[in-house]
């Protein structure tokens, strides 16, 4: 009954993988920062990070640089040449935008705008600097071509304003490109559009080759051109090769491993088939489950989740090792089933239990992996229990010589008793253990959950430099109630910041301020330029004396300037093109009010808490470290976890109580010994502790408790059927593990390192704690 | 951005000041001394005042170095031009200084004097069309900008002379009007003052 309920439910399971793989063709997602916690309590916050990330995303910079600027060229024509055949992947962004018609709108509205170098020399200087600046610009044969008529700006405020704009970046168009210098090498820099989303696996196998062919082609045309490329997609198809090898790894190795695991094992293939048949459902309702729940899966979730292999062979393995035994072979298979039942569940909820410490976690990455192993084992399990029964009769397995060796190994076995060889193995430990947790650091480092190769962070660290970017890590968020408080706010921070800029902790902010200044801003502004230059007796009627015009001339150029005084608003600025490469800063209304970010250029990391207090005290300004804020959730769980773990033990204990009573510790005791031993032994071998070690040792508790519960299901010394499960679980898990402790992602490696060392440990101090039949006191059947 | 409409504006200005045309012919009738020093006599016609404004001084151009621009009257103001920088001195204060690091702009006027100097007119020709007379020892050459950035400052440049320039005519696209006489020519070592040397 419940098999065919069971069949049904695989019947659904099939159709829909088929679906998923024929109709929707999904593929795994590559997006580097799924795996980051999501600010779920400030949701501007999080739209913030977002649009600092989205407005990188489809981008690619590339630089092209040689010793001179005719040779960059020239590798920059051949690069372009090789791209310039796929324009539905990659667009090149026109760098040549018209400059004056940027200018136009700014133009119009010009004695509203002044640089804050410019607003104090307003305040301080004498009445001569500004005469002598306006005849100087109307002398000088040069610098007359400017912004428009010498009239519209006759001091040069307007002028000033548009430099510190330009110098916003030390990008400058040079000959029809872009260009770039750090004083060694001339850089033409070309700007990308990807046409193709960057996290899409089919795109970067596209895009990938096409870069290095263009790359090669500017080599052979300057043999020593410097191409330097920064994208999101380039992190995202080196993440996504990673993660595909060490998928398939991981999967093939420890499909081969369980295969010959069985087949040495039983010594039949019908055997292997059926742990196969156990898996492969397993995995497959992990994924249908997954695809549900998420509408995604990451493929990062897949590399993890193929170490599920080695946890969904258990349950099969155990049953199939209980058929060989010989005092079950009265039993009929269903019979089998309800011996072995309590058993089955215990280990699947602990296992599970261990699996959920990741779910708690803030990582959607980590809730993926967790429900796709916890989904996986449950899957298995249940196709064990519904099904193995029906598929293996009674006599279809013969026990092996395996099992022989199983019996001679176990009863051969140190039992720790409470002796003079006994204390002094407690005592070498206790030292071993004190030894190694003092050896023991800490480690929350956000390279933890991505480590991309070198070059790209090469390549990444240079082009920051070069262009003076700003880091989209590190951020301020400005609130208000309206657009006109958010700019005043924004103001009053930019005049803590500017004493930085000198200093040189930062090299310069960019804020929408600083193309549109608050009205406050602009009306001061304006009132300044007419008070100190316009008045009567000021600068603009003394060059009118010394250049022979008189006082309607004076009243008739106050106008003409006063013209241009209307203020000028965010969304004007923000509805023209020239606005594009900030529009991502001004976040508009959110969450009742408005919002804006202020990034900053030229950062170290060494300036970050002097940044954080420039912030601190003003009004609606908050100070956003997404690396630190990652490092500091990553140490905050990794000592939250640690106490789910030291509880989890405790509620283990409370779970297996009932079935084992006084015999409880020996089935928990060697797990909790081979977990601390684990952590000694990471500790001398000089690893800092993560979270990742932390978690990893949550799951060896699920894991671990499994082999205490098979070897107390069978006390009898000589049973060695239950040493035979242990084993082979232990085998396959430490294939797994093992494997994926290969990986390069260090999260991962850590993981897998734990798992590794931890499951050997259990696996030989298990045995250790069996009763002891020379106390028959302990000694109790249960039923 | 303004500095690179000045830089070019300057490249314009100091362009004649060797030669002016892409044609070989004119080339060829250009004196290319190592010091050429003058006096030049300008007069700007702007948007918004009644009379030109008439201003004169002394200029200075030596090869592999750059361009001296001193006014002497109606008062004095100093402009710089080197590989490396640009720099305006008003009286003896720094007005402005433009690093070649910074702004690229400063080595394209380098690179487009040099040029000049060596006979390479691709540089011009490549932002300006080029359109020129020759009349016996006299040539006439007009530039007008291929760019649309560039001409909507500049409508057009205006150049004429013989074996130097002898007049330069700057007309923006705002209005304004520049005119500059070159006269007093002297070339050699001994052409430059030593306050001028002391300058660069």
């Amino acid at each position: 009954m419940f098999a065919w309920v069971w069949a049904l439910v695989v019947g659904f399971l099939l159709v829909h993988i088929a679906y998923l793989w024929l109709g929707e063709r999904i593929a795994p997602d590559t997006d580097i920062l799924a795996l980051l916690p999501v600010q779920e309590r400030d949701p501007v916050l999080q739209q913030a990070f977002n649009r600092m990330v989205d407005s990188a995303q489809q981008r690619l910079i590339v630089l092209v640089g040689a010793d001179d600027w005719a040779q960059a060229n020239r590798a920059a024509d051949a690069y372009n040449r090789v791209l310039a055949h796929h324009p539905d992947l990659l667009q090149s962004t026109d760098p040549m935008t018209d400059h004056r018609d940027w200018l136009a709108l700014f133009q119009s509205h010009r004695l509203n705008l002044l640089t804050p170098q410019a607003e104090a020399d307003l305040r301080s200087q004498p009445k001569q600097y500004w005469v002598d600046i306006a005849l100087a610009k109307l002398y000088s044969p040069f610098a007359g071509v400017q912004l428009g008529a010498w009239r519209d700006d006759p001091f040069g405020l307007f002028g000033r304003w548009v430099q510190a704009r330009a110098q916003e970046t030390p990008v400058r168009p040079r000959d029809g490109r872009l260009f770039v210098g750090d004083g060694r090498r001339q850089y033409v820099v070309m700007p990308f559009t990807l046409r193709v989303p960057a996290f899409s696996m089919a795109a970067q196998q596209a895009v990938i080759p096409l870069l290095e062919q263009a790359r090669q082609a500017a080599h052979k045309a300057v043999p020593q051109v410097e191409v330097v490329a920064a994208g999101v997609i380039l992190y995202a198809a080196a993440a996504g090769a990673q993660a595909s090898l060490e998928l398939s790894t991981i999967g093939f190795g420890s499909l081969l491993g369980i295969i010959v695991l069985m087949w040495v094992t039983f010594h039949s293939l019908k055997s292997i088939a059926l742990v196969m048949l156990s898996i492969g459902i397993g995995c497959l309702g992990a994924l249908s489950v997954c695809w549900l729940l998420f509408e995604r899966i990451h493929l990062l979730t897949l590399v993890f989740g193929a170490s599920l292999i080695g946890g969904a062979q258990d349950y099969g393995t155990y049953f199939l090792c209980n058929r060989i035994a010989p005092d079950t072979s009265a039993l009929d298979s269903w019979q089998l089933l309800r011996r072995l039942l309590p058993a089955l569940v215990l280990t699947l909820v602990t296992t599970v239990i261990g699996y959920m410490g990741l779910a708690l976690t803030p990582f959607p990455g980590l809730r993926q992996m967790a429900i796709f192993s916890a989904m996986g084992l449950i899957f298995a399990w249940l196709t064990v229990v519904f099904w193995f029964p029906i598929l293996v009769l009674t006599g279809t397995l013969k026990s092996a010589r395996v099992v022989n060796w199983c019996a001679i190994s176990l009863e051969r076995w140190p039992l720790l008793r409470l002796q003079r060889s006994g204390l002094w193995v407690a005592g070498l430990f206790i030292v071993f253990i004190v030894f190694g947790f003092s050896r023991l650091g800490v480690q929350d480092d956000i390279r933890l959950l991505q480590n991309p190769p070198k070059n790209l962070i090469d390549d990444q660290i240079k082009l920051g430099k070069l262009l003076d970017a700003p880091t989209p890590a590190q951020f301020y968020i400005v609130r208000g109630a309206t657009s006109e408080v958010v700019l005043q706010r924004e103001e009053m921070l930019k005049e803590r910041l500017d004493p930085l800029i000198e200093k040189h902790v930062i090299s310069g902010y960019q804020a929408l301020s600083n193309w549109v200044p608050s009205s406050r801003a602009q009306a001061a502004g304006r009132n300044l330029i007419d008070q100190t230059l316009l008045n009567a007796n000021g600068p603009l009627a003394a060059v009118a004396a010394r250049i022979g015009e008189d006082a309607k001339w004076v009243a008739a150029t106050r106008a003409h300037l006063r013209a241009t005084s209307s203020s000028l608003t965010p969304g004007e600025f923000l509805k023209t093109p020239a606005s594009e490469p900030w529009r991502h800063l001004w976040l508009g209304e959110v969450d009742g009010g408005h919002g804006s970010i202020v990034a900053l250029r030229g950062l170290t990391h060494g300036s970050l808490p002097l940044l954080q207090h420039a912030g601190t005290g003003l009004d609606g300004v908050q100070w956003v470290d997404k690396v630190g804020e990652i490092s500091s959730v990553l140490g905050r769980y990794r000592k939250y976890m640690s106490w789910v773990v030291l509880l989890s033990y405790f509620a283990v204990y409370g779970l297996l109580y009932p079935r084992y009573r006084s015999r409880t510790w020996r089935v928990l005791a060697p797990t909790a010994l081979a977990s601390m031993a684990t952590l000694a032994l990471l500790g001398m071998a000089g690893q800092n502790l993560q979270l990742f070690h932390v978690l990893a040792l949550m799951l060896l508790l699920g894991v671990g408790v499994d082999y205490g519960i098979f070897l107390h299901e069978h006390p009898s010394r000589r049973d060695a059927i239950a040493w035979l499960a242990v084993g082979l679980s232990a085998l396959s898990t430490l294939l797994s593990f093992g494997l994926l402790s290969l990986s390069k992602t260090p999260a991962l490696q850590a993981f897998g390192l734990t798992m590794l060392i931890g499951t050997i440990m259990v696996w030989f101090i298990v045995p250790c704690f069996r009763n002891d039949p020379t106390h028959p006191s302990e000694y109790r059947t249960e039923p | 951005m303004k500095f690179w409409f000045m830089a070019c504006s300057i490249v314009f200005a100091s362009m004649p000041l060797w030669a002016a045309a892409p044609v070989a012919e004119i080339q060829s009738m250009l004196a290319k001394p190592k010091v050429l020093c003058g006096r030049f006599d300008q007069r700007k016609q702007l948007a918004g005042l009644k009379k030109p404004l008439a201003s004169n001084g002394r200029f200075c151009v030596v090869a592999d170095k750059g361009v001296l621009w001193r006014t002497l009257e109606p008062f004095p103001n100093t402009v710089r031009l080197t590989r490396d920088e640009i720099v305006q001195l008003q009286g003896d204060r720094v007005a402005m200084r433009l690093d070649a690091k910074q702004e690229p702009a400063v080595r394209m006027i380098n690179g487009v004097l040099f040029a000049l100097l060596a006979g390479d007119l691709g540089q011009i020709e490549k932002l300006f069309a080029v359109d020129s007379t020759i009349h016996d020892n006299s040539w006439r050459v007009t530039l007008k900008p291929h760019e649309p950035f560039l001409a909507k400052a500049i409508s057009s440049i205006a150049l004429d002379g013989g074996a130097y320039v002898k007049n330069i005519t700057i007309s923006e696209a705002s209005g304004d009007r520049t005119s500059i006489v070159f006269s007093e020519i002297q070339t050699g070592a001994a052409a430059m003052s030593v306050d001028e040397a002391a300058l660069f």
